[in-house]
């Protein structure tokens, strides 16, 4: 059976999946925290607000109240006097926008709490009880609802998908896979990039093309984001990440390419095995690791670089959370050898503040906006005339941010870079 | 007569309750249900969590600046402590008799005076900016304060103990400390113990991810 | 003289020494008459003195000079290395304790039980000063996080200092006759070691302070106006005033003078042990107990104005915001500049004007608004 979204109320509901969440990792946080503050200083939603509610860790005080009630000597003891106020309904309803609205589950708190805790999966934790408990955005609850119904959160469907596919083999004159039985590689896509940034694909294609990779997509499963590891409920998120592994198992495929966007990445490489509770019978690779290693391999050859002024954003699903550190930089250098870091890049860079579900969040939308300020400031002191990232998500909040505070930078992302500067193939039988 | 209580059966009981406390508390903790990761790793977690128990004894590339303040008069408090808790001579020569039955070299007066002064302005400083800042405001609970207001105290009334000439000041400050040991299991003060788990947990998540954090 | 006679201390058997006692008892006879003498001769030159001999000039009194160093160093040598080991009595030490028992004492006394009692007057005349226009709720930032907690450390170890160091001073007055001598002797022994121990932390607390309050505390003409109008304090029409008035800018800088010398005299007296002597020592006593009584009892009016003695005071340094009505009615031109930055009616803890407040300059010199605007 199909798992649905919770949107009424349930309040006993979430208190029991909260419950349920407390694990050793969650238990040894609490017991280490000493609330000295420190993750305000790494939250962007924080500092660039002011707002005290937005300490990370303060995010999570529904689940230390409960943590505190019921495993704790004193919070047992206090809950016995009545000494300690119980967890409530209010709460949930006053939690819900420091549970979503105001976190990107970014972790750049978990980078430097000084007692470790990674506050980050603590937020996640307490997702699953808020959407168990329907005390979720609806805008969240929208966009899991079309993922789980039609296939996509942004309501993408099949045809759409193969109209693109349509336009882009005009484009490159060149054939797009479908359901290519034994292929190496099965790419998977996010529906902004099919929606918004098309040029993703034919990058894709021209790319493997002169590469010589053999690679398909797959009508059965083409959606890489997860908006049931967004919206926080874990039998959703099982189900999304189930029709991939699905489709990929029955195509045989070796390796799976999860596209540039973040939480794709996370979804699939990362929570995915532990979702079904079983390891893949295929490997996932992150499209960046591909092309590192088709750079290292001496098949993905760029000819001419950039002159403009770039610099890098690193999507915190995909660096700091995911692990791929140096391929971006790696092929960066291909295209743009001088291009500028932002002052904290790499696995300390700053969110674009869209993450996590923000963007689908229309009650957000303030918030996200202020928290730009962040990255605004940080491309105000590079003076750089283009950006470039790895993430559709990241990329349409940061081009929205852009225009909102009316600066002229122009993003593109790293795949669309490395195509516009692929260098025409020397003869197939070389390549192959 | 007060002071034999407090250094006898009060500090027995005490220890005893110090002890099994912080040992309950970590059996507390693993007896916690955990899962494991299926995921291919990318580098092992092991050496991540070795790191992260390391690194994260100072800060983040980069994070020093919002971090200074933590930095300086955390560091100064802990060290202090360590010093004094380990190395002033009455506590060695409690430790040898009472405890463990042999002691080592204490510290010299210099380095008590500079280690409790460090000791003493750290934790006033901490506590005060747990009252002072809005963020420290809004998150702290009775419990952060307790805690805080209960060290210093120990910390007080063993230095004006100094002189070693009054037992009545001597078994305040042993008084204090039984009280602290008592609550200690139970508080924040459990960081001292459980802040490597934690360190581990995050380190090895992240390690398996091949990001060092 | 009670020199009592030996006893035969066992009255048995004396035979088997072979001493009769009629010869034992003669020779103690004589040798008490001998130790007799030698105790008595030294007596005889001043015994004749007292007779009135005539002008026998005092035979020791040059001694007794040369020991106590009347007329400067001594020529005395000694193998004992160390600081005044040559020193056999020192002339110093008893004009200390003239100073201490006889003036610091006393005055002490005088005026800190004065200032108790002219705040007591202050109060019953002029009452509590009242906010005339009641509270606005606009709330206006007035001193940073890292202000207040500075001002809180220097508070703290102030307070912690000043019990302990008055208990020194007057606690066998004072304490004695109710903790009795063996609760005093435990008290005075606690309270000497914290002192000793908090000491030294006092003149980082001094410097932060100093840093972190500097700006602002320039005196100009504002504050002779304020002066000449007594503050405003006596009468209900408050004189004109920046980020700072008159009065709080000599508290600042009494802070700062009296908080440099009782940290050198404190530090001199705590740390003996880099080859000061006795001299400096005593001397570093009289300023460091001299200027802890006029410290203190300064900073009696200090707390008295911003806690229970002003509606509104207290709030600058614990939440770090005051009414604008209290800032209109104490720091008027302060406001002015404020309400200029547009940081009039702030939303408290918003941690974009926590910054702004630590980083632009709004107190007190130049045209601060137009920063503040831009940050």
């Amino acid at each position: 059976m199909m798992p649905t979204v919770q949107t009424e109320h349930d309040f006993e509901r979430g208190v029991e999946v909260l419950r349920a969440q407390i694990d050793k990792k969650i238990a040894s946080y609490f017991s280490s925290c000493v609330h000295c503050g420190l993750c305000a200083e790494a939250c962007l939603f924080y500092t660039e607000t002011g707002d005290a509610r937005f300490t990370p860790i303060y995010k999570v005080e529904p689940m230390r109240r409960l943590w505190q009630r019921e495993k704790t000597f004193w919070g047992k003891l206090g809950a016995g006097l009545g000494m300690l106020p119980e967890v409530t309904e209010d709460d949930f309803a006053e939690w819900q926008e420091m549970t979503y609205d105001s976190c990107t589950l970014c972790g750049r708190c978990s980078m430097v709490c000084p007692v470790g805790n990674d506050i980050a999966y603590m937020i996640r934790k307490q997702r699953e009880a808020f959407a168990a408990a329907g005390y979720s955005p609806e805008g969240l609850q929208g966009a899991t609802r079309r993922a789980l119904e039609i296939g996509s959160p942004m309501g993408l469907t099949l045809k759409a998908l193969e109209a693109q596919i349509g336009h882009v083999e005009e484009e490159t004159g060149l054939e797009v896979p479908m359901d290519k039985q034994g292929a190496d590689y099965m790419a998977l896509l996010s529906s902004m990039e099919v929606i918004n940034f098309p040029e993703y694909i034919e990058s894709l294609v021209r790319i493997f093309d002169a590469a010589g990779v053999s690679w398909t997509f797959s009508r059965k499963a083409f959606e890489a984001t997860n908006s049931g590891i967004q919206i926080g409920d874990s039998k959703i998120a099982a189900e999304l990440v189930s029709r991939v592994v699905n489709a990929a198992e029955e195509l045989g495929v070796k390796y799976v390419i999860s596209p540039e966007c973040g939480h794709a990445y996370t979804a699939i490489r990362w929570d995915g095995p532990n979702l079904i509770k079983r390891p893949y019978k295929f490997e996932v690779v992150h499209i960046l690791e591909l092309l590192d290693q088709l750079r290292a391999e001496g098949r993905l050859r760029t000819e001419g670089i950039e002159t403009e002024r770039l610099t890098f954003h690193d999507p915190c699903q995909i660096v700091r959370r995911g692990g791929v550190l140096e391929p971006p930089r790696n092929l960066m250098r291909m295209v743009a050898p001088d291009y500028a870091e932002m002052g904290d890049h790499g696995k300390m860079n700053w969110c674009c503040g869209g993450g996590g579900g923000v963007s689908a969040n229309e009650e957000a939308e303030e918030l996200r906006l202020k928290a730009f300020k962040r990255k605004k400031r940080q491309l105000e002191e590079l003076n750089v005339e283009g950006l470039v990232t790895a993430c559709a998500n990241c990329r349409i909040v940061i081009e929205e941010g852009l225009e909102h505070y009316g600066m002229d930078i122009h993003v593109t992302g790293l795949t669309e870079l490395l195509a516009k500067h692929l260098a025409p193939p020397k003869g197939k039988a070389e390549g192959g | 007569m007060f002071l034999e209580f407090v250094e006898g059966p009060l500090w027995y009981f005490s220890a005893v309750v110090f002890v099994v406390g912080v040992l309950w508390r970590l059996v507390d903790i693993w007896r916690q249900p955990s899962r494991t990761d299926l995921a291919v790793p990318r580098g092992s977690g092991v050496p991540g969590a070795l790191r992260t128990i390391v690194t994260r004894s100072w800060t983040a590339k980069g994070f020093s600046r919002g971090a200074t303040f933590h930095l300086v008069a955390g560091y100064m408090f802990h060290i202090g402590l360590f010093v004094l808790l380990i190395f002033a001579a009455p506590h060695v020569k409690f430790i040898e008799e009472r405890i463990l039955g042999f002691g080592w070299t204490p510290a010299p007066h210099w380095l008590f005076m500079v280690a409790s002064d460090l000791a003493f302005a750290g934790i006033l400083l901490l506590w005060l900016r747990r009252l002072m800042h809005p963020v420290m405001r809004k998150i702290s609970t009775f419990d952060d304060h307790a805690a805080a207001i209960l060290t210093f105290v120990v910390m007080l009334t063993g230095c004006l103990a100094l002189l070693k000439s009054h037992d009545s000041l001597r078994a305040i400050h042993m008084l204090t400390v039984c009280l602290l040991m008592v609550y200690f299991p139970f508080s924040r003060l459990m960081h001292a113990f459980t802040f490597p788990v934690s360190r581990a947990y995050t380190g090895a998540a992240m390690g398996r991810k091949g990001v060092s954090a | 003289m009670t020199d009592h006679p030996s006893r035969p201390a066992i009255p048995s058997e004396p035979r088997q020494h072979g001493v009769p006692p009629r010869v034992r008892a003669r020779i103690t006879r004589y040798l008490l008459a001998l130790l007799a003498f030698v105790l008595i001769a030294p007596l005889v030159p001043y015994a004749a003195a007292y007779l009135g001999a005539g002008n026998v000039p005092n035979p020791g009194a040059g001694l007794w000079n040369e020991v106590r160093q009347r007329a400067g160093p001594a020529d005395a040598n000694t193998q004992a290395r160390g600081v005044e080991s040559a020193v056999l009595i020192n002339q110093v030490g008893e004009r200390w304790r003239q100073f201490r028992s006889e003036m610091l004492v006393p005055v002490g006394a005088w005026l800190l039980l004065g200032t108790l009692g002219f705040l007591a007057l202050f109060r019953i005349l002029r009452g509590r000063i009242p906010l005339e226009g009641g509270r606005s709720g606009q709330l206006v930032p007035r001193f940073s996080v890292n202000q207040r907690v500075v001002h809180w450390f220097a508070a703290i170890l102030f307070v912690f200092l000043a019990v302990t160091g008055l208990v020194l001073l007057y606690g066998r007055f004072v304490l004695i006759p109710i903790l009795g001598p063996e609760g005093f002797s435990a008290t005075a022994a606690a309270c000497k070691e914290g002192h000793n121990l908090f000491g030294p932390i006092f003149p980082f607390a001094v410097l932060a302070m100093i840093v972190l309050f500097l700006r602002g505390n320039g005196f100009n003409q504002i504050d002779l106006k304020w002066f000449f109008r007594a503050g405003g304090l006596l009468k209900g029409h408050p004189a004109s005033s920046g980020y700072y008035n008159g009065g709080q800018k000599s508290w600042f800088w009494m802070v700062v003078l009296f908080g440099i010398a009782i940290s050198i005299s404190g530090l001199i007296l705590d740390f003996g042990v880099f080859g000061q002597g006795r001299e400096v020592m005593a001397l570093a006593h009289v300023v460091h107990g001299g200027v802890a009584v006029v410290f203190i009892a300064a900073s009696l009016g200090h707390i008295y104005i911003g806690t229970v003695g002003m509606e509104g005071a207290f709030e600058s340094m614990s939440h770090g915001y005051v009414d604008a009505n209290w800032a209109r009615e104490h720091h008027d031109l302060w406001l002015a500049e404020m309400e200029a930055a547009g940081m009039v009616g702030v939303e408290p803890n918003a941690l974009e004007e926590v910054k702004r407040h630590d980083n632009i300059d709004f107190k007190g010199f130049g045209s601060p608004g137009t920063k503040a605007v831009q940050g």
